[in-house]
């Protein structure tokens, strides 16, 4: 939808995108933690609350395996945290957000990419913290900052391209996102979490690499803790994850627009 | 500069088939008229005017503007409800690129909100809120108000400031109250079973209307 008769230029619609996507991360933080100044570290304090206690209650529970520290769990689990909340907000982020589409630049990915952002920026602060703290717990820092930042590069976007399919499908079914939120609890087992691909036996290991987050989770264990497992990913199989459902969820978007009512 | 419609058409899908609100509406509106386009209740009015702010897509025809048209300024359009007036007045500030402190100086000295500015959007009253986008949508300002039922805009002060800054401006308010009509525009329109009329003269726009 132009503005004027000629068409604007590429770069001034991407100036616009930016400028809607900050309006809207300021907009959606004073709606989720209030205007009070600390309300902001909310944002760490959950995922940091829940992730130290899971890798507390695995850590207490013996053993010295890697597999039984504190750094296995804590930084994986709100790897996942992250990538669950993503997928179950998806569903109301167009609710609550219809009165600013009234303002015609406001586009429907625009209001998920804003979410996405904070989401992202909460986890890569909580994953240092937590870097940080295993290494004061006695850990060996990581084998490599750039692996563990990829997989948490790569588990948003595949978060965000499933995020984007299930707002388009609920904005249409709304039933549908209690579906979402059950398959989201239901994945955690195989999601790649608790375990390393090379713990399995044969048959299993053939199985688990069709789900993308266990790539991911290989991939930052493998940033983690280096040469200490044999990590097994292919990220070529986590990009077509990425991309197919960021191209379905687009359009789907695109549709939706169209269809959903504003008042 | 002008803001066309060329056969615009809108149905929505109902339980059984569907309804049409609009069936070929053509018109033109130029930069610095003001037009006051009359419907009874159920009539299409605020459909027509999602038309006008391009923010609902037409199921037929074209809509093409050459102006900057606001979006359409209602009771509930375009807010964070939960959010204070001063924190909209930011959000729309930064969306539409314009100064944000400037935006919020202008609405607390234009809106008469008080120390409602500051308080969350879903406890004004619905003059307050009519007051909050119409002012927030001047200090962004347009070459084309959209005005979706303005109930605040009446003889008050905040009426007559309203009036006397959109002199050199567009207008577009779509209303069923003729006296509004009457008091702010040049041009009428009366939207009937889906179609657009104009009148070049208003009192024969509100004669139709009345009659309706």
């Amino acid at each position: 939808m132009s503005g004027s008769g000629s068409e604007p230029l590429l770069i001034d619609c991407a100036r616009q995108q930016v400028r809607v996507i900050g309006a809207l991360i300021v907009r959606e933080m004073h709606t989720r933690f209030g205007r009070h100044r600390f309300g902001y570290l909310w944002l760490f304090f959950e995922p940091l609350l829940l992730g130290a206690m899971i890798a507390l209650i695995h850590g207490f529970r013996g053993g010295d395996s890697v597999r039984n520290t504190f750094e296995f769990f804590s930084i994986g689990y709100i790897m996942f945290f992250a990538f669950r909340g993503m997928i179950n907000r998806a569903s109301s982020t167009i609710t609550a957000n219809r009165g600013l589409l009234y303002h015609r630049q406001v586009t429907l990915p625009d209001l998920f990419y804003a979410r996405h952002i904070i989401e992202a920026v909460a986890c890569t602060g909580v994953m240092a913290i937590f870097t940080i703290a295993g290494i004061a717990l006695g850990g060996e820092p990581p084998d490599s900052i750039v692996k563990m930042l990829c997989a948490l590069g790569l588990m948003v976007l595949l978060a965000q391209g499933i995020a984007l399919v299930v707002g388009a499908l609920t904005s249409e079914w709304e039933a549908l996102d209690r579906l979402v939120h059950a398959m989201s609890y239901l994945m955690l087992p195989f999601s790649g979490l608790f375990f390393m691909v090379e713990w399995l036996p044969e048959w299993m290991q053939a199985i688990m690499l069709w789900v993308p987050t266990v790539h991911i989770f290989e991939l930052l264990r493998d940033g983690q803790f280096g040469d200490r497992f044999r990590a097994t990913y292919d990220l070529t199989y986590v990009a077509y994850w990425i991309l197919v459902p960021h191209l379905l969820g687009l359009v789907g978007l695109r549709l939706a627009r169209q269809r959903i009512g504003l008042e | 500069m002008a803001l066309e419609l060329i056969d615009v058409h809108k149905s929505y899908p109902m339980n059984i088939g569907r309804k049409h609100v609009l069936r070929g509406v053509n018109a033109t509106f130029r930069r610095g008229e003001r037009v006051g386009v009359l419907g009874r209740n159920g009539t299409g009015k605020s459909t027509l005017v999602r038309m006008l702010g391009r923010i609902e897509a037409p199921t037929r025809g074209k809509i093409q503007s050459s102006m900057s048209v606001s979006w359409p300024i209602g009771l509930a359009a375009g807010f964070q409800s939960a959010l204070s007036g001063a924190d909209n007045c930011r959000f729309i500030a930064r969306i539409y690129d314009r100064p944000v402190q400037a935006t919020v100086d202008y609405v607390e000295s234009f809106a008469e909100l008080g120390e409602y500015l500051n308080m969350p959007v879903n406890t004004y009253s619905s003059g307050m809120r009519s007051r909050l986008g119409l002012a927030i949508s001047l200090a962004i300002d347009f070459d084309c108000f959209l005005v979706d039922e303005a109930l605040a805009v009446g003889d008050t002060k905040f009426g007559r400031a309203f009036a006397a800054r959109i002199q050199n401006s567009g207008l577009i308010i779509v209303t069923h109250q003729p006296s509004l009509v009457r008091q702010l525009c040049t041009r009428a329109a009366v939207l009937d079973q889906g179609t657009l009329t104009f009148y070049e003269d208003i009192d024969e726009a509100l004669a139709t209307y009345n009659s309706l």
